[in-house]
C-alpha cells in the first residue's frame, strides 16, 4: 500500500476503489480476531454427562467443565442444542466448534480432532424390562434393540452381536430417554446407553440393567479436524490440572451429579454364583464384631475389660481366616488388619507381609503397584479406579466388580469377582472395609465352553431335519427332537418316558418281523445295529419307513446309557421301490402278449418295407434319406450318378456333393430354413461326382416331419445333366439364330444406304435429260430414258422396301402418331393409283362415308398400306373392278380392298405375308415387285395394333380387310 | 447479292449433278470435297447456302454442321442436308447437329431446285 503514490491523480478515483478493496480483508480480519472468544458447543440429551436442566439451562459434567474454562479463558460459549446425531452432523459442517462427549475411535479420529486427557470413561449397557429374562448377550437373540443414532455403541453393539452369531434387529434412535421410553412401552425389548445415564435414569422407566456390558470407551469433546479454533490444548491443560486436585470441579461436579444413588439389583446370575450371598451373609452377621475389635485395640482400656469381646474377634478372625474366598480387611486408615489363607494362596503373598501396611498396599498383590482398587470404590467414584474393571455396580453400601487381573494365576491371568462392603461399629459408626474377591477364571472357561457346545448341540438337534432320539436300553423314550416330534405326531410331554415298542415301533411290522424283540437285539448289540431299516407308526396309525444310525452313550463304567438313534424317512422312496417292482411284474406278464403283437406287426412292416425297397431301389431317380447333413441311406441310382460304388455313402457327409465349403454352408442355409419353414426344397444346381466332376441335378428336399426337421429329411435327387445340356444347346442356337438376324438387318441397310448412292446418279442425270436441261432428245432417246428412269424407279423402291423390312425387323421402325382424316388419306391414294388403273382400263369403286372419319395413328405408315394394298390390286388385276371401302363400326376403321384379278390359292394363303414370298403364280413373274409389300404392310398393321386379313379364291380375285381401333391406345 | 451456293460432297458425279442443276438455275457452285475444306471455304466465301453430304471422309456432316454452327458470322447461312442416310432418326439427329433442312437421296431433278430454294432467303 505504501508503493501507492495518490500523485496519479487521474485515476485517484480507481485507486481509492482498489484501496477499499485492499483494506476490507484486514477489517474482517481484525474483527475476527476481536470475535475469537466465541466458542459454539453442541448440547444433547444424556444425563448427567450433558443435558438440559428443568430450567432450560445446559447442565452436566461436560458443561461443568467448559464452563470452567471458559470463564479463565474469556471464551464466550454459545450452546446449540439438538439429538446427539444432529450434534455431529453441525460439527461435521463447522457450525459448532466443540461437541462433547464424543467417544473417541480411529475412524472418528480421521474426521475430528481430539484432545488427550479423556475427560470421562464409560461403558454401555443393556436395559431392558424387569421381567425381560435377558442375562447374556445370547438372549438378546432375535430381539429388537436400540442404540443412539450415529453414536459408537451402535457399531460396537454390531460387531459384538456378529461376534456372537446373533441375529438382532437393531434400530437407531435419536435420543436415549426416547430410548428408554420404547423399551418401557414394549416397542423394543432391550436399549443400550451408557454407564452414565442407564445409572440416573432406567429406574423411572421402571427398566433394569442386564448383565450385558461392552466396549469401554473415553470420551472427549471433539473439534472440527485439525482444530481450527485452538481448543483442544487449552482442553488438555485445564483437564490435567484439575484431576489432580480432587477438589476440583471435576471432582466436585463428578459427584453431584452422580450422587443420586441409583439402587441396583444383584443380577440373576451373580445371585446364581451364590457367592455374593455367602459373603453378605458373613458381613452381615460379622460386621460389627470386628470394629468391635478394631475400637478395643485403639483403646486398650475397653479391650481388657472385655475378654469376651476378644473371644468373639478371635472366632471372627478364625472365620475370616477359613473363608472359601480370598478376603481382606481394613480399618478407617485403610490398613490391613485382616489378608486370610484363599488370599494367600491367590495372590502368592503370605499375611505377614501384608498385616498392618498402609497407603493402598493391598492393591500391589494384584496390580503390583499401589493404586485404589475395588475397596476403594466405596469411598471414590473415579472413573479412573472402575476402568480397571470389567463390571462396576453398587448395590446398598456395597460394590461389586468383575475383573481381569493379568499377573494372577503365574501370569495367566485371572477372571475375579468381588465384592467390599463398608464395615460399621456398634455406634453405626464406619470403621473399616471389607474386600472378598473369588477367582471365576475356571468357571468362566467353563461356562463359556459349555455354552458354546450346548448351542452348538441345541442348533444341530432343533435345525436338523432328521429324527433324534435318545432311548434307554429298556427301550424307554428319553428324547425326541422337535422334528422328530412333529413325523410322529407326539410333543415331548406325551413321548418321553413311554416305551418305543406300542408307540413309535409296532408290534410287528408289515412283513410280521417281531419288533419288540429287534428293539431288545439293538439295546443289547448296538454295534451289529448301527443302521437298520424298519417300519415305524406315526400316532396316526400310518405306517413309515425310517433309516436309522443307532449310536450308544456309555457311562463312566463302560455300560450302555442310553443309545442315540438318528433317522431319516424313507417311506417315499420305499413305496416308489415297491411301485417300480410291482410295474416290472406286469410288464413281464405284458410282455409275452406284446412280442407276439410285434412279430406280427413286423411281418406287416416287412412286406411293407419290402414293397418300399422295390420302389427305393429300382427309381430312376436318386433316393437319399438324410439327417443332420449326412447319408443314412441311399438307393442305388443315387451311387450310380454320383460315382460311388455301393454302400460306400452311407454314413458320408452331403459335403462331398458340394465343389467346395461356401457351396455347402450357403445351400445348406438355405435348405434347413425352407425345411424349417415346413417347405419342400427344389432347386437345380451343380453337384460334385467322387471324381470330382461337377453334373447338373435337380434337387428336392422334403422333411420327414415338417414339425421336427432334426429327424430328418428325404431328399430325391435326378441327374438332368442331358436335359441341361438340350436346353443349352437351344439357348445357343437361338442366340446364333439372333445374332444372324442382327447381322443380316444391319447387313440390308447398309447395302440399301450403298445402292441408292449411285442410283442417285442414274436417276439423277437420265431426270436431267429427260428434262431436255442437256439438249433436246430425239423420240428413241426418250423413249430408252424413260425406260432406264423406270427401272431405276423400281430399283429405289425395291431398296425402300428392303429398308423398310430391315427397320421393322430391327425393331427401329416407330410410328409418329397424329389425328387425321382417314377419308381424305384413302382420297389422296386413290387419286395416285388412277392413272395407273385407267391405264389398264380398270374400274376404280369408291365407297367412302360422307362424314369425315378420324382415326389416332401414323398417317405417313397407313397411307404406305393403303396405296400398296391399292397398287396390288390393281397389278394383280386385267379386267373388271378394283373396289375399295371405308367405313367407321364400333370406334373401329374397316377398310377392304377387293378386285377381280387372279386370286390366290389356299395353300399360298399363310405365305402370304412372309418377306420375299410373291406368289409364283405361273406367269413367270409377270407382275413386278419386290414381294415385300404385303410383308411390310401386314408388320405395320400390327405395329398400329390392328389386323389385315385376306379372302382369295384362284381366279376369282381377292379381298383385303384391315382393322383398326380408331383410338390408339390409351387415348380416348 | 452474292448467289454462291457451295456443296461439300466427296462424290463427283453427285457433286457434278448438283452443279449443273444449280448453275442451269442461275446460282453460283463452288465445292468442296471435304468438310476441312467446306468449312475454310464457308468462312472465305460466305455462301447463300451450304448443301452438305453426311457420309463424308475423316470428319462426317455432323461434325461440319456443328463446326460451322460455331462461327456466328454464318448463322444466317442455312445449311442443307443431304443424304442417302434414310434410317429412322437420321433426320433429326442431322438437324440437332445445326442442318437447318434435309433432303433426301436419291434426288429428283425435277424438284431438287426448288426445294434448295425453299431454304433461301427472299424465294431467289
Amino acid at each position: 500500500m505504501t508503493t501507492v503514490r495518490p500523485s496519479v491523480r487521474l485515476s485517484s478515483l480507481l485507486l481509492k476503489l482498489i484501496l477499499i478493496a485492499i483494506a476490507f480483508p484486514h477489517s474482517t480480519l481484525v474483527s475476527a480476531n476481536a470475535e475469537n472468544r466465541i466458542v459454539n458447543v453442541g448440547i444433547y440429551e444424556n444425563a448427567p454427562k450433558i443435558f438440559t436442566s428443568d430450567t432450560g439451562k445446559p447442565a452436566g459434567i461436560y458443561i461443568d467443565i467448559i464452563e470452567h474454562i471458559a470463564k479463565s479463558e474469556n471464551w464466550d460459549i454459545h450452546y446449540v442444542s439438538g439429538t446427539w446425531k444432529e450434534g455431529l452432523d453441525r460439527l461435521d459442517k463447522g457450525e459448532i466448534d466443540l461437541m462433547p462427549d464424543v467417544a473417541y475411535t480411529a475412524e472418528r479420529a480421521t474426521i475430528y480432532s481430539f484432545h488427550k486427557i479423556p475427560v470421562l470413561s464409560s461403558w454401555f449397557q443393556v436395559y431392558a424390562k424387569k421381567d425381560s429374562k435377558i442375562k447374556t448377550i445370547l438372549d438378546l437373540n432375535g430381539k429388537r434393540i436400540l442404540v443412539l443414532d450415529r453414536s459408537i455403541q451402535q457399531e460396537a453393539f454390531d460387531r459384538l452381536s456378529k461376534g456372537f452369531g446373533l441375529d438382532t434387529s437393531v434400530v437407531a434412535v435419536a435420543d436415549y430417554k426416547s430410548m428408554f421410553k420404547m423399551v418401557a412401552t414394549g416397542e423394543a425389548d432391550a436399549a443400550v446407553t451408557n454407564s452414565f445415564y442407564g445409572l440416573l435414569h432406567a429406574k423411572e422407566f421402571n427398566l433394569e440393567d442386564t448383565a450385558v456390558i461392552f466396549e469401554p470407551s473415553t470420551f472427549f469433546y471433539a473439534s472440527q479436524a485439525g482444530d481450527p479454533k485452538h481448543l483442544l490444548d487449552t482442553i488438555d491443560r485445564y483437564l490435567a490440572a484439575l484431576k489432580k486436585s480432587p477438589e476440583s470441579i471435576y471432582y466436585t461436579s463428578m459427584k453431584k451429579w452422580t450422587s443420586e444413588e441409583a439402587r441396583f439389583h444383584l443380577p440373576f446370575w451373580l445371585e446364581g454364583v451364590g457367592f455374593g450371598v455367602i459373603v453378605i451373609l458373613i458381613l452381615s452377621i460379622v460386621v460389627s464384631m470386628i470394629f468391635k475389635h478394631q475400637v478395643n485395640t485403639r483403646t486398650r482400656a475397653l479391650q481388657q475389660e472385655n475378654a469376651e469381646r476378644r473371644a468373639a474377634q478371635q472366632r471372627f478372625a478364625d472365620i475370616i481366616e477359613f473363608l472359601p474366598d480370598a478376603t481382606f480387611v481394613i480399618d478407617q486408615d485403610k490398613r490391613i488388619i485382616a489378608w486370610n489363607q484363599a488370599c494367600e494362596s491367590l495372590t502368592g503373598v503370605k499375611k505377614e507381609t501384608m498385616l498392618g501396611q498402609g497407603d493402598y498396599a493391598y492393591a500391589e498383590p494384584f496390580f503390583r503397584k499401589r493404586r485404589p482398587i475395588l475397596i476403594d470404590l466405596l469411598d471414590l467414584t473415579g472413573p479412573e479406579v472402575e476402568a480397571a474393571y470389567k463390571y462396576v455396580q453398587r448395590k446398598g453400601n456395597r460394590v461389586y466388580v468383575e475383573s481381569f487381573i493379568p499377573h494372577l494365576r503365574g501370569g495367566q491371568g485371572a477372571h475375579l469377582w468381588g465384592v467390599a462392603s463398608p464395615l460399621y461399629d456398634q455406634n453405626g459408626q464406619r470403621c473399616g472395609a471389607i474386600e472378598t474377591v473369588r477367582d471365576i477364571t475356571e468357571h468362566k472357561i467353563m461356562e463359556e465352553t459349555l455354552r458354546k457346545s450346548e448351542r452348538e448341540y441345541r442348533e444341530l438337534v432343533m435345525l436338523a431335519n432328521s429324527i433324534i432320539m435318545r432311548w434307554s436300553p429298556e427301550g424307554r423314550i428319553t428324547f425326541l427332537n422337535e422334528f422328530g416330534q412333529r413325523f410322529f405326531g407326539y410333543s415331548a410331554k406325551e413321548i418321553i418316558g413311554l416305551s418305543l415298542a406300542g408307540t413309535l415301533v409296532p408290534e410287528n411290522d408289515s412283513s410280521g418281523r417281531n419288533l419288540g424283540s429287534l428293539i431288545r437285539e439293538i439295546g443289547d448289540d448296538p454295534l451289529r445295529y448301527e443302521r437298520t431299516v424298519s417300519e415305524n407308526i406315526r400316532r396316526n396309525g400310518e405306517r413309515v419307513w425310517i433309516d436309522w444310525t443307532n449310536r450308544t452313550v456309555l457311562d463312566e463304567q463302560g455300560k450302555i446309557q442310553e443309545i442315540l438313534s438318528i433317522g431319516s424317512d424313507i417311506t417315499e422312496r420305499r413305496l416308489a421301490v415297491e411301485q417300480i417292482r410291482r410295474l416290472n411284474n406286469e410288464l413281464r406278464q405284458h410282455t409275452e402278449t406284446l412280442e407276439q403283437r410285434v412279430a406280427e406287426r413286423t411281418r406287416e412292416l416287412a412286406a411293407i418295407n419290402d414293397e418300399q425297397r422295390t420302389i427305393f431301389e429300382s427309381a430312376s431317380t436318386g433316393i437319399v434319406f438324410l439327417r443332420d447333413r449326412t447319408i443314412i441311406r441311399c438307393n442305388r441310382r443315387l451311387e450310380e450318378i454320383s460315382g460311388y460304388a455301393p454302400g460306400e455313402l452311407i454314413g458320408k457327409s452331403t459335403r462331398i456333393w458340394y465343389p467346395d465349403e461356401e457351396a455347402y454352408a450357403t445351400v445348406g442355409a438355405t435348405i434347413y430354413s425352407e425345411l424349417a419353414n415346413g417347405q419342400t426344397y427344389r432347386h437345380e444346381q451343380k453337384m460334385a461326382r467322387k471324381d470330382g466332376s461337377l453334373f447338373w441335378v435337380r434337387l428336392s428336399i422334403c422333411a420327414f416331419d415338417k414339425e421336427a426337421p432334426a429327424r430328418g429329411a428325404v431328399g430325391i435327387i435326378e441327374d438332368i445333366t442331358d436335359e441341361r445340356e438340350a436346353a443349352e444347346k437351344l439357348k445357343a442356337a437361338l442366340e446364333a439364330a439372333q445374332a444372324a438376324d442382327r447381322i443380316k438387318s444391319a447387313f440390308l441397310a447398309t447395302m440399301s444406304h450403298e445402292l441408292r448412292t449411285p442410283l442417285n446418279s442414274i436417276i439423277g442425270f437420265t431426270g436431267i435429260m429427260l428434262q431436255g436441261l442437256t439438249g433436246p432428245l430425239n423420240s428413241e432417246q426418250q423413249k430408252q430414258m424413260t425406260m432406264v428412269q423406270n427401272s431405276s424407279r423400281h430399283l429405289l423402291s425395291l431398296i425402300n422396301d428392303v429398308l423398310d423390312i430391315s427397320k421393322i425387323e430391327a425393331g427401329q421402325l416407330e410410328l409418329t402418331y397424329t389425328s387425321f382424316n382417314v377419308r381424305s388419306s384413302m382420297e389422296k391414294m386413290v387419286k395416285l393409283i388412277a392413272p395407273q388403273a385407267e391405264k389398264k382400263g380398270i374400274e376404280l369403286r369408291i365407297s367412302l362415308p360422307d362424314s369425315p372419319v378420324m382415326i389416332t395413328t401414323d398417317q405417313r405408315r397407313l397411307e404406305q398400306v393403303i396405296l400398296n394394298l391399292l397398287s396390288n390390286a390393281v397389278k394383280f388385276t386385267d379386267e373388271g373392278s378394283v373396289s375399295i371401302s371405308g367405313q367407321s363400326e364400333n370406334n373401329s376403321l374397316i377398310m377392304s380392298f377387293s378386285d377381280t384379278g387372279i386370286g390366290m390359292q389356299q395353300k399360298d394363303i399363310p405365305n402370304l405375308f412372309q418377306p420375299f414370298r410373291q406368289i409364283d403364280s405361273g406367269l413367270a413373274r409377270k407382275s413386278e415387285g419386290t414381294g415385300l409389300g404385303l410383308s411390310i404392310c401386314k408388320k405395320i398393321i400390327d405395329l398400329m395394333g390392328g389386323t389385315i386379313e385376306v379372302e382369295s379364291q384362284w381366279g376369282q380375285g381377292s379381298k383385303f380387310i384391315v382393322r383398326l381401333f380408331q383410338q390408339a391406345k390409351g387415348e380416348i | 447479292m452474292n448467289a454462291t451456293l457451295l456443296i461439300i460432297e466427296d462424290n463427283e458425279q453427285n457433286l457434278y449433278m448438283m452443279r449443273f442443276l444449280l448453275e442451269k438455275n442461275g446460282f453460283t457452285v463452288i465445292g468442296a470435297e471435304n468438310g476441312l475444306k467446306g468449312i475454310e471455304m464457308a468462312l472465305h466465301c460466305k455462301p447463300l447456302a451450304v448443301l452438305l453430304d453426311i457420309q463424308l471422309p475423316e470428319m462426317d456432316g455432323y461434325a461440319v454442321a456443328a463446326q460451322l454452327r460455331e462461327h456466328h458470322e454464318l448463322d444466317d447461312v442455312p445449311i442443307i442436308a443431304v443424304t442417302s442416310y434414310a434410317m429412322i432418326g437420321d433426320r433429326e439427329s442431322i438437324l440437332a447437329a445445326g442442318a437447318t433442312g434435309y433432303i433426301e437421296k436419291p434426288i429428283d431433278p425435277e424438284t431438287f431446285v426448288a426445294e434448295i430454294k425453299q431454304y433461301l432467303p427472299n424465294n431467289l
